[in-house]
């Protein structure tokens, strides 16, 4: 424990430099108003930031990406409330209470109790992040590569299962992302492989290129489609925004059951803050003695989703920092932005890069402070960027798409391959298949052929240590459960069905 | 949700996949087998390649007896998106080519682009132009001057 308040001083004096304040503040800033911006996402903007931070210190280009990681989820919460229209997918339940609320009047309450919720939710996991990371650290330097891989394969499936839509799409997506991944110098026989003899392929499909086109191509093509959808909208208010001290006393306990849930689900690899707010959620409505008010404009349904994916913030840190597994779509852009860096992800990431590890953890508390202060005192000047016409907005990112593409190598290669990817992005999409699984397949791939790799040379190509080392053969007894789980849920659904409609 | 996508967006995504799979598969072919490793580099392209046909077979069969109605879409503007990727893909074969610089092709992309989201109206058309030029140049000198990065174009 003392090593860690140790590291977490030592992170505090990063983000404490004058240049690390100022990327923290400005990372959390930029992520509140893209977050406030309906169609454009957090993924979007670390993706498009990328580039620009080649050049700055490892620290500094961290501590602002967990800023805009910290902001953009919080910045949803305006859009949601105002204009019925989730900011960020996380923010979806939100709309269920915050626009009713605000269109009886109190758009300020609704506000205020978004942005008290969020601030719980961020403390609340960041909690978790400060005290779990080191141990789960130290615990995952025990694994070897079968027990990496099977840890992959049961991130993978479980990424797949909970993903929105069918679960054989997000297998599917999840397989595409691995597929995508393999061009390339194959690192274990030094042979090229499915580079069909172009000498651009012999790099790779890099991450930044796609990545940039799944996420921000792909939704400009979709913004596009509904651009002269009529927004419904309600105009913000100053009162009720700073909450009172008995609010924060009659929804602690929401607050802190959210904020448990949203950090638990953030632990999950791939899991992301919508699922996280959506448990909650439900589960506050489960729980309250008011239950039919939700979906009305219910105060508690509010605080349990803005508190919820808040908290799948920190949550989703925690295998990232701990063992080089994205807890979410974000975390697996974090991971290329480590990678950029030189800094590989992975248990020993406490041991080999202390201080980059300990100033995440300082940027998440300081980027949730700062998000509070930002949000409690410019809400209705962040408000107004909402209203910003998408048609002069859109061309623009697209600009800044190529740019960010561009600017990895230097080459036109990246930037076609760029938009190769937001197109299959948009039609993957159009047919509800999950992104999420695609990128995490796509990162963590290459990763978990080379444990297999490793694994298999060093029983001489047994596969029998999967099933009789403990961790391994549990994680791949979960991978199997979870894949079997919704199947039979599903067989028994049309059983019933079929019950119903002979009955 | 107990509606289903219209099968043709199904099935012609899940063609797409299987073109991709299949591009794999015939890549992998000709892969030679592990020397110093039991496994190699081709096994596990193969395997993935394989699982993706699979599904997206198993994709269109389900597309193809599902009778439950199809979702209505939207009023969506497919012409506005098809304009844009097209206009989009000019603007990055431009730079490809370097036919100028970026600055004027960024203005050239953006004026085109914003003006036929708006229409082309006529009393918008200054804010277009001035919007457009003003991003084109001010790209330029902030990325070449201030973050010192190459910009793609002549």
């Amino acid at each position: 424990m003392e090593g860690v308040l140790t590291g977490l001083m030592g992170g505090l004096a990063i983000v404490f430099t004058p240049m690390g304040f100022f990327y923290v503040a400005l990372g959390t800033i930029l992520g509140i108003s893209v977050g406030a911006i309906p169609g454009l996402s957090g993924a979007m903007l670390i993706a498009l930031t990328l580039p620009l931070t080649y050049y700055m210190p490892a620290t500094d280009a961290i501590v602002l990406l967990i800023g805009m990681y910290v902001g953009s989820i919080t910045g949803g919460l305006i859009t949601a409330t105002l204009l019925r229209m989730p900011g960020t997918p996380s923010n979806v339940m939100t709309t269920f209470d915050g626009y009713p609320m605000a269109r009886a009047g109190k758009p300020g309450r609704a506000l205020g109790l978004g942005i008290a919720a969020s601030f719980a939710g961020g403390i609340i996991s960041w909690w978790f992040l400060l005290l779990l990371a080191k141990p789960l650290s130290i615990w995952a330097t025990r694994f070897g590569p079968f027990e990496y891989f099977t840890l992959i394969l049961m991130a993978m499936v479980l990424i797949a299962s909970v993903s929105q839509g069918s679960l054989v799409k997000g297998l599917i997506a999840g397989l595409l992302g691995m597929l995508v991944s393999m061009p390339g110098i194959d690192p274990s026989s030094g042979m090229p492989r499915l580079t069909f003899d172009q000498h651009q392929m012999t790099s790779g499909l890099k991450l930044l290129p796609v990545l940039i086109g799944v996420f921000a191509v792909s939704q400009i093509i979709s913004d596009v489609l509904d651009i002269g959808r009529k927004i419904e909208r309600v105009e913000s208010a100053k009162s009720g925004i700073m909450i009172k001290a008995r609010d924060w006393w009659r929804y602690g306990g929401n607050m802190l059951r959210s904020g448990l849930i949203g950090t638990l689900v953030g632990i999950l690899p791939g899991v992301g803050a919508s699922i996280g707010s959506v448990i909650a959620y439900t589960t506050a409505k489960n729980v309250s003695k008011t239950p039919e008010q939700f979906g009305k404009g219910s105060e508690e349904g509010i605080v349990a989703s803005e508190t919820a994916n808040n908290a799948t913030v920190g949550g989703a840190l925690i295998p990232l920092i701990a063992m080089g597994i994205p807890g979410s779509v974000i975390d697996a852009i974090l991971i290329g932005a480590l990678m950029i860096h030189s800094i590989q992800p992975g248990p020993t990431l406490f041991i080999t890069n202390p201080d980059v590890v300990y100033a995440m953890i300082a940027a998440c508390l300081i980027g949730n402070i700062i998000m509070l202060a930002v949000m409690t005192g410019s809400v209705n000047w962040v408000a107004k960027l909402a209203y910003i016409p998408r048609t002069y907005l859109l061309p623009i990112i697209i600009v800044c798409c190529v740019i960010g593409a561009f600017g990895l190598d230097n080459v036109m290669f990246d930037v076609w391959v760029m938009l190769v990817f937001g197109v299959i992005g948009f039609l993957l999409e159009r047919a509800r298949y999950p992104l999420g699984p695609f990128v995490i397949g796509f990162v963590l791939a290459p990763l978990m052929e080379s444990k297999l790799r490793t694994g298999l040379m060093m029983t001489a190509g047994s596969i029998t240590p999967i099933f009789t080392r403990p961790i391994a053969a549990t994680f791949l007894v979960i991978a199997i459960v979870l894949l079997v789980w919704p199947l039979i849920g599903e067989w028994r659904r049309r059983r019933a069905e079929a019950a119903g409609v002979a009955g | 949700m107990n509606e289903r996508i219209d099968p043709r967006v199904e099935i012609g995504v899940a063609l797409m996949l299987i073109l991709i799979a299949s591009l794999a598969l015939f890549g992998a072919k000709d892969l030679p087998p592990g020397r110093f490793e039991p496994l190699g580099s081709a096994p596990v392209p193969r395997a993935v390649a394989g699982m993706i046909l699979l599904l997206s077979l198993w994709i269109i069969v389900r597309a193809l007896i599902d009778k439950r109605p199809i979702a209505t879409a939207a009023a969506d503007r497919y012409l506005d998106a098809g304009a844009v990727l097209l206009l989009t893909l000019l603007f990055v074969a431009a730079m490809h080519y370097r036919l100028a610089t970026f600055a004027i092709l960024t203005t050239l992309y953006l004026t085109a682009t914003i003006g036929f989201l708006v229409r082309f109206r006529r009393h918008q058309l200054p804010w277009v132009i001035g919007i457009a030029a003003a991003t084109g140049f001010g790209f330029q000198y902030v990325f070449t001057r201030v973050f010192v990065v190459d910009l793609p174009g002549l």
